[in-house]
Order: structure tokens, then sequence, then C-alpha cells
């Protein structure tokens, strides 16, 4: 038992993960504020197709989640992990790999999205040859935390290290589940599921990105740097033990929350809202067992700045855990969802769990590293009243502008009309909001400028320990078993293989409960016999609104409320959807829903809105898109992605596939000689884009009849 | 000490009549609206809370009293010598929020966490051993069977509406709503019975409707754009109020004209039709050519035209 075993932990890779972090922070931030302006003065878009918001969107999101958070998960893991399992990491190689693998991942990420290739899944948009890359690395840092785990030096595991292996499983499970997807060139790929299946497992995924990426492996670092920071013992190791595993095997059924009131058949609805109730007390055990860490260190919390960022963090993790399911109660969500409301709820989570648990983490971790104190604790207690400003700023104006909307879309004149009967109306009241917005993004993005310049500083006086030496006694390996009265889960704490199964049957429960009926029984997706697939030249202009990130503002999923049939037209049906790859739905709806759209507007009004949107809808803050009407349509792929889809079963005749050009070129020439009608005259119109787009918009619902329509024409 | 509680006692009946006397009169105002005692509760709110609070004050005061009138005894028996056993008037009991709060927490205090301290130690960060809050269990089991009992309810004992006969009732219910408040309302005018508005200040606010809903593709002047020109005498679809109306109401979308029934109201449509109507024969700056058919009043209106002629003559 005494023999001694002198080993260092590697603080170099925790260095370059922790650089990194802050760093795309900023980039991540600055994203969001420039994304943030656009939704105030279009005039932001810059007039380039790669800065037009449906494009800085995902750049702004997969930056703040993969680069920012991704890169504060790994600089937590590499640095707890070493220490709670008494093991420099399994190989310097492989840590090496993941860091500069992930690095160039964020980096096609950036380059990718503005160049608008999307896969358009929510959190997932990037496309397969980015997917692969991310499953090679995730493996690699797999191999690399399980190798640790298993050369360990202590003989239990800790729960930090419950919530990284249960992390690491359910990532994979995710992402492999979620960009099942059939490529048509390197750059383009349909998924497998289409319509309701699609939407249901891009939910199941991107809900489960916030459990599994934005918070279980937090909770893991909570776990570390709490009770490390307060330097007090951790309040219950019982509630530890109930909290995870009920966290991990209930947060996994709440995916189907997101689709409440759409085409989603209703018992999954309701699995999806009663599950997310049920994820409160799971929620706020890991709440509670931070803020109650902190008993008897409660006098420190206002001399650290350390300790507060971490006292704010796990109360805005408490405050969105509690938001999260209010909000998954059906009829709250009928009045929250495709608002604002969603944005406010998401951004206390981010910025406040996330982001105050990141910096409170890099204050800690910076003097250690470098074996001196903080530059300025002055400075990381100012960052800190800045960063909680930034938030409220951020917050409170969204909160508002999204009641404010939801109660205008929603409001009738004793008529029986809708009081706000022009969507742009409930969009101009809320402006206001939307700058209050960006002078809180702005707040916030100070702060990690203040904190970078005091992490530099720290690093400068300092001197880097990269090779951190200790001695440790080895383990036991064959461990005859613990004492007497211990509890019982510490058996599973000493069997990291167990502990994996275990998690892994844990999350896969809920998933496959929900999502394998869905896909299998077709009951659940009635058919509509005059539902037919895209022609070649709609699938062209789909992939246009696809690429061009349209569903970051348009829904196309009419719910079944009055107030929406009568703004849109007939609610959406499941069936109308089975030829959707990838599904559209969209999640907020910053413009109008664009379900029913086709047949609503002549061609020339959608030539002319998209060539400058205010020429048709005054005061709008869509941004124009000139290049689709400079730009020459691109037929080259037109058959591969027919037969792509015919493939995963869309039912298109090899004969049609074989004329899929004339017959896109046929259905272009009438569209060029209605905007001709029109007025719109210019050289080789047949040919740009924008006539593939509208093809797509004027199609967009009009499969089924509405009732009114059906009821006249008998 | 007699007189005291008859005092508190007269004051407090005295309150008592007071604020029934009051509720009384909120009662009768109210009466006819509401009848239940849930909405009186709602109602008479602050009253109740005063009511509460002035309950809580009384007894306060009283228990105060009393435990000076306590000392005092102790006081004067003490004076004639004789000792009393410190039965302290002021005596520490835990309140009642006190003992639910431990009740609920069950944590151990923080100068005795040595007696819960697990012998784990991961990196120098210790476990306590402290029980579930009792609090969070119940939460925990509220949820878990919520969750149950609703699952249940929809889709078991197949109870619950769906969503879409949530939607149908939703529809039928406002329908009737609406029809209820139509049927109050006398101005109400469709294509049918649609007149031509002459009146400055109505042809103003159709003014303001055009430039707002119709100027994006009629020009600001009428003089058409995507869609037709307004100020020449060829309709499409109708020149009369009756057919303006119409377009407008029902809209034509196979043209891109859309209907605006569910954005404007019908006394709003007959504002802009008429407005509409007064812009023929302007002469705007860029018109777009004619469309349709040249409008010839049918005799029908020639003889109501003339009738107004007529009149305007013998003014």
């Amino acid at each position: 038992m005494s023999n001694l075993e002198t080993f260092s932990y590697d603080n170099r890779i925790v260095r370059k993960f922790a650089y990194v972090t802050a760093i795309w922070g900023i980039v991540g931030m600055t994203v969001g504020l420039l994304a943030a302006l656009q939704m105030v003065w279009p005039i932001f878009n810059l007039g380039l197709a790669e800065t037009t918001f449906g494009r800085i969107r995902p750049l702004h999101t997969n930056a703040v989640i993969f680069a920012f958070v991704g890169n504060g998960i790994f600089t937590g893991v590499y640095y707890s992990l070493q220490r709670l399992l008494k093991s420099r990491m399994y190989s310097d190689v492989l840590s090496n790999i993941h860091f500069w693998g992930w690095q160039a991942i964020i980096l096609a990420a950036a380059i990718t999205l503005p160049l608008g290739i999307t896969s358009s899944h929510e959190y997932a948009e990037l496309e397969w040859p980015i997917d692969i890359a991310i499953a090679g690395i995730w493996v690699v840092f797999g191999i690399n935390m399980f190798g640790t785990i298993l050369k360990r030096r202590e003989q239990h595991l800790y729960v930090a290290i419950w919530f990284f292996i249960a992390t690491w499983v359910t990532v994979t499970v995710l992402h492999i589940g979620n960009n099942l997807e059939l490529p048509v060139s390197l750059w383009k790929s349909y998924p497998v599921f289409a319509g309701v299946q699609d939407a249901l497992v891009q939910w199941w995924y991107g809900h489960n990105a916030v459990a599994f990426f934005l918070t279980t492996p937090y909770l893991g670092l909570m776990y570390y740097f709490i009770p490390k920071a307060a330097n007090r013992p951790v309040y219950s190791y019982r509630l530890s033990i109930i909290h995870f595993w009920a966290l991990i095997f209930i947060y996994i059924w709440a995916g189907p929350h997101h689709l409440l009131y759409t085409s989603l058949p209703d018992w999954a609805q309701s699995l999806g809202m009663a599950f997310s109730l049920m994820l409160i007390a799971p929620s706020w055990g890991g709440m509670l067992n931070g803020l109650l860490t902190l008993r008897g260190a409660w006098d420190r919390v206002r001399t650290d700045p350390v300790l507060k960022f971490m006292v704010v963090a796990v109360t805005a993790y408490g405050m969105s855990t509690l938001e999260g399911p209010l909000m998954s109660i059906k009829s709250v969500n009928a009045i929250s969802h495709y608002t604002d409301w969603t944005v406010g709820h998401v951004h206390i989570g981010t910025l406040g769990w996330n982001g105050m648990l990141t910096f409170g983490m890099l204050y800690w971790l910076f003097p250690r590293l470098y074996g001196n104190k903080l530059y300025s604790t002055k400075l990381a207690n100012a960052h800190f009243w800045i960063g909680t400003f930034g938030i409220l700023f951020y917050a409170i104006p969204l909160y508002w502008a999204g009641w404010t909307q939801s109660l205008m879309w929603k409001e009738f004149l004793p008529e029986g009309i809708l009081k706000y009967g022009n969507f742009l109306e409930t969009v101009t009241q809320i402006l206001p909001m939307y700058k209050l917005r960006v002078v809180g993004g702005t707040i916030y993005l100070v702060g990690v400028f203040v904190m970078m310049y005091n992490l530099v500083k720290t690093a400068k006086t300092g001197k880097f320990v990269g090779d951190e030496e200790v001695q440790a006694p080895s383990r036991e390996v064959a461990f005859t078993g613990g004492h007497k009265g211990e509890y019982w889960h510490r058996w599973i704490e000493r069997r990291p293989v167990q502990l994996l199964i275990g998690a892994t049957i844990a999350i896969l429960i809920g998933g496959l409960v929900e999502v394998f009926p869905m896909i299998t029984i077709e009951d659940n997706v009635p058919k509509i016999e005059s539902v037919k697939p895209y022609t070649a030249l709609e699938l062209e202009g789909r992939d246009m609104y696809i690429r061009e990130g349209c569903l970051g503002c348009h829904s196309q999923m009419i719910r079944p409320f009055r107030s929406e049939t009568e703004r849109y037209g007939e609610y959406s049906k499941s069936g109308e959807f089975i030829y959707d790859r990838p599904f559209l739905w969209g999640s907020k709806r910053t413009g109008p829903d664009l379900h029913r759209l086709g047949g609503k507007y002549p061609d020339s009004w959608h030539f002319n809105h998209m060539y400058d949107p205010t020429s048709t809808s005054p005061g709008s803050i869509m941004p124009p898109y000139p290049w689709f009407i400079e730009d020459d349509l691109d037929l080259g792929m037109t058959i591969a992605k027919l037969k792509t889809l015919k493939t995963l079963g869309t039912p298109y005749t090899d004969e049609y596939i074989e004329n899929a050009v004339e017959e896109a070129k046929a259905q272009a020439a009438v569209i060029a000689a209605s905007l001709n009608k029109d007025g719109i005259e210019m050289e080789g119109l047949a040919d740009k884009e924008i006539i593939a787009l509208i093809a797509y918009l004027q199609r967009l619902g009009t499969d089924i009849k509405p009732p009114a329509q059906a009821e006249a024409a008998e | 000490m007699k007189t005291n509680i008859i005092k508190f006692s007269l004051t407090f009946l005295l309150l008592c009549i007071l604020g029934s006397a009051y509720a009384n009169d909120a009662g009768t105002a109210q009466a006819g609206t509401s009848s239940d005692w849930l909405s009186w509760i709602f109602e008479n709110l602050i009253l109740i809370v005063g009511a509460i609070a002035v309950i809580g004050a009384v007894g306060a005061i009283f228990n105060l009293n009393n435990q000076l009138m306590e000392l005092n005894r102790i006081r004067v028996l003490k004076e004639h010598g004789i000792e009393v056993a410190e039965k302290v008037a002021i005596q520490h009991k835990q309140s009642l929020w006190q003992r639910w709060y431990k009740d609920m927490t069950k944590a151990v205090p923080v100068e005795k966490e040595a007696d819960v301290m697990l012998d784990h130690n991961y990196d120098g960060i210790r476990e306590l051993d402290n029980i579930l809050p009792p609090w969070w269990v119940g939460m925990f089991y509220a949820t878990i069977i919520a969750g149950v009992v609703y699952f249940s309810y929809y889709h078991i004992a197949d109870k619950g509406l769906s969503s879409s006969e949530q939607y149908l009732v939703e529809v039928e219910e406002a329908e009737e709503e609406v029809k209820a408040y139509l049927a109050m309302q006398s101005d109400q005018v469709d294509e049918n019975t649609v007149v031509m508005l002459e009146d400055e200040n109505e042809l103003a606010l159709g003014a303001s409707i055009f430039i707002n809903k119709c100027a994006v593709c009629h020009g600001a002047e009428g003089e058409g754009g995507v869609g037709p020109n307004m100020t020449d005498n060829y309709f499409l679809h109708g020149g009369s109020i009756n057919d303006v109306f119409r377009t407008i109401k029902y809209g034509v979308p196979e043209k891109g004209m859309i209907s605006w029934k569910s954005q404007l109201r019908s006394s709003d449509m007959q504002r802009v039709a008429s407005y509409i109507l007064t812009l023929v024969g302007n002469t705007p700056a860029n018109p777009k050519a004619p469309e349709g058919e040249l409008y010839q009043p049918t005799e029908e209106d020639e003889a109501t035209e003339a009738a107004d002629d007529q009149l305007g003559m013998n003014e």
C-alpha cells in the first residue's frame, strides 16, 4: 500500500484548452453581438451572403456551444480528471490530437457555415465530413479519458467523473443518431429520416445537446471546482447519487417538449411534457449540492470572485432548470414557443450557468497553473458585476419582448379578426427590446475582455509549471471489496466499465421508447394522398432555403390554434412532411410562419421582396437577398440529389430523374413568364436562383386544400 | 388587566363591524355579477389581508401586555420579599416556521458535520452524508405523480381532448362569441349592403389604411405597381363599391391579391374601398396601363347617380 509513486500532471494541455476557451468565447460572443445588431438594423448584414443573419446565427450557436463551452469542458476535465484519479492523462499524444483536432473542427465550422454549407439541424448544422471528424475526435477523447480511468491510482470514481462518463457516452449516441445522412456530394447530404421523424430525432438530439453538452459536463466541473474553491465538503453524497442517475435517465425523454402542439403525435408530446416536469427535482439536486456545499463559506463569497461567479452560475442553473419544465407545460408553451422568451431562457442558462462557471473556473485555474496569485482580484470582481448586469440587460428585455409579441399574435378584435393582422406590427413593437438586448450582450462581452486582460497579466507575472510533480500510492488492483456497511453505490464506483454500461442503459431507454415507435409504426404519420414529392426546381429552391438559414427566423409549422389558423391558414398535418428531408419546422418566428405561403402572393411579390424586403413590407428587418437575382441557378447536382432522395425512399420515377434538368427548366420558364407579365424583365431571368426559390415558396403548404376552399370546390 | 381585555375586545369588535359593513357594501355593489364565494374572496382580498394583519397585531399587543404584567407581578412579589422561581416570561421558543424549516431540510448543522463526514477523499474533496432534503424528495414525488397522472388522463384513460379536438372547441367557442358580438352591432356591412362613404373623416381613415396596406402593390397614389392602376376607369373585378369591397374582402389569390378579411374589420374595408373609388380620375406621375374592362355603372347605379345629380341641382 505504501509504495508511493512519483508522477506528474500534464498542465500544458489544460493551459491550451483554457486559452482557446477564452478566445473562442470572445469570437462566439462577438458573432452573437453581430446577430443581435442585425435583428435591429438590417444594414449589419453587410450586404454579403456570408454575413447574413441566417448564416451568422448557426455560426454563433456553434461557436459558443462547441468552441467556447466545449473547450471549457475539456479544460476542466483535463485538469480535474488527472487530480481526481491521481494519474497523468493516459496519452499526451492523444491529448494533443484531441486539442488540435477539435480546433480544426471549429475552424472548419467557421468556414463552412458562412458559406451556407449546412444540414439545417439546429446545433448539428455541420455537414457529414465534419460530422465524421467530430466522431473521430470524440472517440480520441473517450479513449484518453477511459485510459486514464483504467490506470488510475484512486480506488473509487468521484461524482464528477460519473458525469464525464455519462456525457461522453450520450454525446456519442446523440451525435451519431442525429447525423444519419446520405451524402450527395462532399458538402451536401440528406438525412435518413424525413418530416415528423426527422423532427423528433433532431429535438431528441437538440434537447440533449443542452442536457449532455451544456449541463452534465458542467455539473461535473461544478462538483470539482466548487468544493475546491470553497474548501468545503460536498453537502450530500446521497444526493449526488440520486440526482445523477435520475438526471441522466429522465433528461433523455424530454426532447419532444420542443415540439408541443406541432404535428408530432400527442402521445409523444405528452411524454415530453411529463418527463420535463419530473426533471425539476433532479436538476435542482445539482443546484442544492452546489449551493449547500458553500455552507460555512458564505462569508468568503463576499470577497472571493471565484465563489461569486460560481454562486451566480449555480443559481442561474437552478432558475433555468425550473423555467424549462414550466415552459414545457403545453399551455405555457403555447405562449412561449416561437418567441424571444425561449431565447431569453436559453441565455440565462448559457450566459449564467456556462459562462459564469467557466469564468470562475478560469480565475481559479490560472493562478494555480502559473503558481502565483491572480493579477487583480478587483478586476475579477468588476468582471463579476459586469457579467451579472450583462445577463440581466440581455434576458429581461427578451422576456418582455417574448410576452409582448406572443400576446399580440393571439389578440382578436371582437369582430373575430386578428388585432395585429400584419405580422410586422408585432416585430416593430419589440424592436426597442432588441436594442436593449444589444446593450446587454455588449456589457457581457466587455466583461470577457476584462477577464482576458486579467488572465494574460496573471500568466505574465507567474511561472508556468508544465509538468506538476506529485506522489501517490498505486492502486491495489485486486481490491477485495469495500468495508462492511459501505454504500451500495460504492460497488459501481470501483467499476468504470459497469458504470459506463449502466449510464448507457439509462440514457438509451427514453430515446428508444420515443424514437423507435415513431420510425417503425406507420400509424404515427397518417398518409395524405394529395401530398407529392417536390419537383426538381422546387427541391433546388428548398436547398437554397436551407443554405440561407431561412429557418432561423421562419417556422413552417402552424399550430392548431385559432390565432394561427386565422393568420396563416389550416394547421399543419404530419402527413404533409413525409418528403421533407430535412424537416424545416424551425423554432423561432422572427418573421411569419411560411407553411401555407404558397399562392398567397404573386411571383413578382417574392421577387421584389427578396431583392429588398422593405419594398413590399416597409419597416421589415429581413435582410435583402440580391444574390438570388444575380446568381445563376446551378442544376449540376439536381440529378444526383434526386437519386439520393430516391434511395432514401422518395418515390421519384427513373424517367423523371433522367429528365429532371429539362423539367426544372420548363417550370422555370413558366415562373419567368409570370414575372415578365408583372413587368419584371432581365436577361437570363429564367436561369436565376430566385426562380427556384419562388417555385419552392409557391409550393409550400399547397398539397392539401384548406377546408374552406375544398368546400367551395364541391 | 380586565379593563385592558375589555378595551382590546371592544376595539377589535369595532374593527370587525367596520370591516363587515364595508364588505357588505362591496358585496351589494357586486351583487348580481358575482355570487360565488371565491370571487367574493378575490374582490375583498385587501380587506381580508387587512383583517388578518389587524388580528395578528392585536394578538401581538395582547401577548406583550401579558408578559409585561408577568414581569410586573414578579417585581411586586420581589418587593414583598418573595422569591419567585425565575420562570422567565420572555422564553425563546421555536416558531412554527423554524420548526417546519427544520423538518423540511433536515440538514446536519455545519458545527456537527464531522458526524456525517464520509471517509471519501478525492484530491482533498470530502463528502458529507447529509440525507436528501425532505422537501426535495417531496417535490420529486409530486412531479412524478403529476407526470403519471397527466399521461394516464390523456392517453390511458383517454379523458382529455387531443390537440386537434381542443382546436375545434376553441374555434367553435370563438365563432359563437363573434356571432353574439356582431348581433349587437348595427354598423356591420358586407359586400351586398356596403355603400360609398362620402364623409371626409371616413375617407381620410380610408386613405391611411390605403397607405399602410395597399400602397405597396398599388402605389402611394394608386398609380399601380405589382397590382393594377386604381386611378383609371378600368377594373378587373368590377368597379362598383360592392365589387371593390368584395375584391378586398376575399382577394383574388390566383392574381396575388390577398384576402383582407382577417386583417381589416368590415367598416375599415368599407372606408378603404370608398377611398379607392375617389382615386378614379386622378393623374399620378407614373400610371400603369389600364387593365380589365371599362367600368360602366349599371342602370340602377345611373339612376341613383342621376337622382343625386338632381338633388345637387336643386340645392
